[in-house]
C-alpha cells in the first residue's frame, strides 16, 4: 500500500473525481435496493410475516391466493396429517369498504384464526375472538381513511359490516391494507347471498372454503403431506409472494435498475484504472526493472480500487443515513443490515472484478521497457 | 584480474532477435568482467546492441547462449521472482533521464526499494539520509521529482540504486539529459562511490565526456566487446 497511499495522495483531484462518481453510483444502488425491498414489503408484507414454512394452495390455483379455494373437508384432512398445531387454515379476498358510512378505502380481507398463528399481533386495541361475527382488526393504514377502534367498516360487495376492534401493524397485500377476520366471520362472508337476504339456515361456521393452508413443519413432512392430496400444490412462502399480482413486475424492474448500476460500477472503475494504468505502464516496467514483483504491483493496482471503493461506500452509508432521516413516511423504504452488508459485500466484489484488467496489464508491463525509455 | 574478485562476469553471451524473418544476431560470443572497484565504460553506435547487453547484464533479459553471474551467482536457471529479488539486492540500475517514480518524494523513492527488499525501517531512513546527504540532497528530501533539475533528478536516480547496498552498479546513459558541468558531477559520483564501496559500475553510453571518468574503455562492435 506505500505506493498506493503515495499516489492518491499525489493525484488528489483525480481520485476525489473518481471516488465522487462511485459515490454516486453506490448510493444510487443502496436508494435503488432500499425501495425494492421497501416495495417488496409494503406489497407483501402480511405474507413477509407470517411464520409459515410452506403453504398448500390448490393446484389449478397457479401459485395465486385469491383463485386457490380448498374445500371444506380437503382442508380437514390437511389438518389432520400435519398434527396438531401445525397448519392455520387462511382465507383472503379483496374487498372495497366504506369507512363509517363516508369514504372508501381498499382492504385485503384475510380470514385467521385469531388464536393460530397466522394472526398478527396487536398495536393498538383489542384483539378477534374465534368467535367474533361483525368485527375485525385492522391495519393501521387504514387510519388514513378514517378508520378508528369503534368505527365501522361495511363491505360494499356482501353487505357485511365490521366493527373495529383493534389496529396491526405493517400488515398488507398487493399494496392494500388487510383486514383480519375470524373463521366465523369468513363463514358468514361466505355464505351465498340468495335474493338479497342471506339464507337462515346452512352449513355451520367453519366449513367456509378457504384460500390456503398455512403449514409449519421440514420439507420433508410437508412433501408428504403434500403427496396425500393430489389437487393440491405445495409452495414455498416466497412463490406464494411472488405470485401475488404485480409483485414479480415491480421487483424485477427494480433488479435489472440494480444488476446495471453494479455493471457499471464495475466499468467506470475498469476503464478509469485502465487508462491510468496504460499511462503509468513506462513506470511499471522501472519498478520491476529495479525489482518490485508482479504481485507487490497487483495489490497496489487492487488496494487502490478496494480503498477508493470501499471510502466512497463509507460516504454513501453516510448519505442514505441523513437521506433516511427526511424520508416521508409515504415513501416505502427498507434496508435491514443483512442486505445492507450483502450490498457493500456485492459491490466491492464488483469494483475488485473491475480492477482485473488492469492486473493483468500489470503482469504483462516488461521490466525491458525501462531501458532505453527517456521518461517516466 | 583476480577472477574470484570479478563481481560481474558475462561469459561468451549470444542473442539474436528475429526481425520479421531473418534472425538478427545482436551479441555473438560477447564476455566481460569487472571486478571490485572498477568502473567500465561501454560505447557503440547506436544499434549495435548495447541496449541488449545491458538488460542481460541487469538480469532483465535471458541470453541465448552464454553465462551471467553477479558477485558469483550465476544466473542460468532462476525464475522470475529470484530474478526480481537480485535485481533488488545486488544491482543498482540508473536509467536514461532518471526516470523517478513521479508521485514519490525523493527520500521515498529511496524508501521505496528499501521496502521491497525488507530493510527494517529504522535503518532505510538512517540510510537514505546518510545517501541523500553525500549526494548533495539533503535539503530536496521532501521534493517531488517534478520540482528537481536534471541533476538533481539524475543524483537521486543514482542514490536509489545504491540504496540495497549493490554489488554492480549498471548505468544506462546518466548524462543524455545533463549539461557538461552537470553530467561531469554525476559521472564524479558515480566514480567515487565505485571506488570508496568496492563495487563494480558499468556505464553504457555515448557521451564522449563520460569516457574520463572510467578505468576502462570497451566498444561494442560486432557483439562483442572490445578495447577502445
Amino acid at each position: 500500500m506505500f505506493l498506493a497511499l503515495r499516489e492518491m495522495r499525489h493525484s488528489k483531484l483525480r481520485y476525489a473525481l473518481m471516488a465522487a462518481i462511485l459515490i454516486l453510483v453506490s448510493f444510487l444502488v443502496l436508494f435503488v435496493t432500499g425501495l425494492a425491498k421497501g416495495l417488496s414489503y409494503a406489497n407483501a408484507s402480511s405474507v413477509v410475516n407470517m411464520p409459515a414454512d410452506a403453504f398448500l394452495l390448490s393446484a389449478d390455483a397457479e401459485h395465486r391466493l385469491a383463485r386457490s379455494e380448498l374445500a371444506a373437508p380437503q382442508a380437514e384432512r390437511i389438518r389432520e396429517l400435519a398434527g396438531e398445531g401445525k397448519s392455520e387454515a387462511l382465507g383472503v379476498r379483496m374487498a372495497a369498504v366504506e369507512v363509517d358510512g363516508a369514504g372508501k378505502a381498499d382492504a385485503a380481507v384475510l380470514a385467521v384464526d385469531p388464536e393460530g398463528w397466522l394472526a398478527p399481533p396487536v398495536v393498538e386495541g383489542a384483539a378477534l375472538a374465534p368467535g367474533d361475527t361483525g368485527k375485525a382488526l385492522a391495519d393501521a393504514q387504514l387510519k388514513a381513511a378514517g378508520a378508528r377502534i369503534g368505527g365501522v367498516l361495511t363491505d360494499t360487495a356482501s353487505g357485511r359490516s365490521w366493527e373495529i376492534v383493534g389496529f396491526a401493524q405493517d400488515e398488507s397485500l398487493s399494496h392494500t391494507p388487510a383486514l383480519f377476520v375470524s373463521p366465523a366471520e369468513w363463514a358468514e362472508l361466505a355464505r351465498p347471498v340468495r335474493g338479497g337476504a342471506a339464507s337462515g339456515g346452512g352449513e355451520p361456521a367453519g366449513s367456509a372454503p378457504y384460500n390456503a393452508i398455512a403449514l409449519q413443519g421440514d420439507a420433508q413432512r410437508l412433501e408428504a403431506i403434500a403427496a396425500e392430496l393430489p389437487d393440491t400444490a405445495l409452495l414455498s412462502k416466497r412463490q406464494v409472494i411472488e405470485a401475488i399480482p404485480g409483485y414479480s413486475a415491480e421487483q424485477g424492474s427494480l433488479s435489472m435498475m440494480i444488476a446495471f448500476l453494479y455493471v457499471i460500477s464495475a466499468f467506470v472503475l475498469a476503464v478509469f484504472f485502465y487508462v491510468m494504468t496504460l499511462q503509468k505502464l513506462g513506470q511499471f516496467g522501472i519498478l520491476k526493472a529495479i525489482g518490485a514483483g508482479t504481485g507487490y504491483l497487483a495489490r497496489s493496482v487492487a488496494g487502490q480500487v478496494l480503498l477508493l471503493a470501499a471510502a466512497s461506500l463509507a460516504a454513501s452509508l453516510l448519505l442514505i443515513a441523513g437521506f433516511r432521516a427526511v424520508l416521508p413516511a409515504s415513501l416505502p423504504f427498507r434496508l435491514d443490515e443483512m442486505t445492507l452488508l450483502a450490498t457493500c459485500g456485492l459491490f466491492l466484489a464488483t469494483s475488485a472484478a473491475g480492477s482485473l484488467v488492469s492486473i493483468v496489464k500489470v503482469a504483462r508491463a516488461d521490466a525491458l521497457e525501462a531501458i532505453g525509455r527517456t521518461t517516466a | 584480474m583476480n577472477r574470484t574478485k570479478a563481481k560481474l562476469v558475462l561469459d561468451g553471451i549470444t542473442h539474436a532477435f528475429t526481425d520479421g524473418e531473418k534472425e538478427r544476431t545482436i551479441l555473438d560470443g560477447l564476455s566481460l568482467e569487472v571486478g571490485e572497484g572498477e568502473l567500465v565504460a561501454v560505447t557503440g553506435p547506436s544499434g549495435s546492441g548495447k541496449s541488449t547487453f545491458l538488460s542481460i547484464a541487469g538480469a532483465l533479459l535471458s541470453p541465448d547462449g552464454g553465462e551471467v553471474r553477479i558477485d558469483g551467482q550465476p544466473l542460468s536457471g532462476m525464475d522470475a521472482m529470484r530474478l526480481a529479488q537480485l535485481r533488488l539486492g545486488k544491482l543498482g540500475f540508473i536509467f536514461q533521464s532518471a526516470n523517478l517514480i513521479p508521485y514519490l518524494k525523493v527520500e521515498e523513492q529511496l524508501l521505496l526499494v528499501a521496502r521491497l527488499a525488507g530493510m527494517p525501517r529504522a535503518e532505510a531512513a538512517a540510510r537514505s539520509r546518510e545517501l541523500l546527504e553525500r549526494l548533495g540532497l539533503g535539503g530536496r528530501r521532501k521534493a517531488y521529482p517534478e520540482r528537481l533539475s536534471g541533476g538533481e533528478k539524475q543524483r537521486a536516480a543514482i542514490a536509489r540504486a545504491w540504496m540495497n547496498g549493490p554489488e554492480v552498479i549498471l548505468a544506462d546513459e546518466p548524462t543524455a539529459s545533463l549539461d557538461a558541468p552537470r553530467g561531469a558531477d554525476v559521472m564524479e559520483m558515480l566514480r567515487a562511490e565505485v571506488k570508496a564501496r568496492s563495487k563494480a559500475g558499468v556505464v553504457v553510453t555515448h557521451d564522449e565526456r563520460v569516457l574520463s571518468f572510467c578505468d576502462r574503455v570497451l566498444v561494442l562492435d560486432a557483439g562483442r566487446l572490445k578495447p577502445a
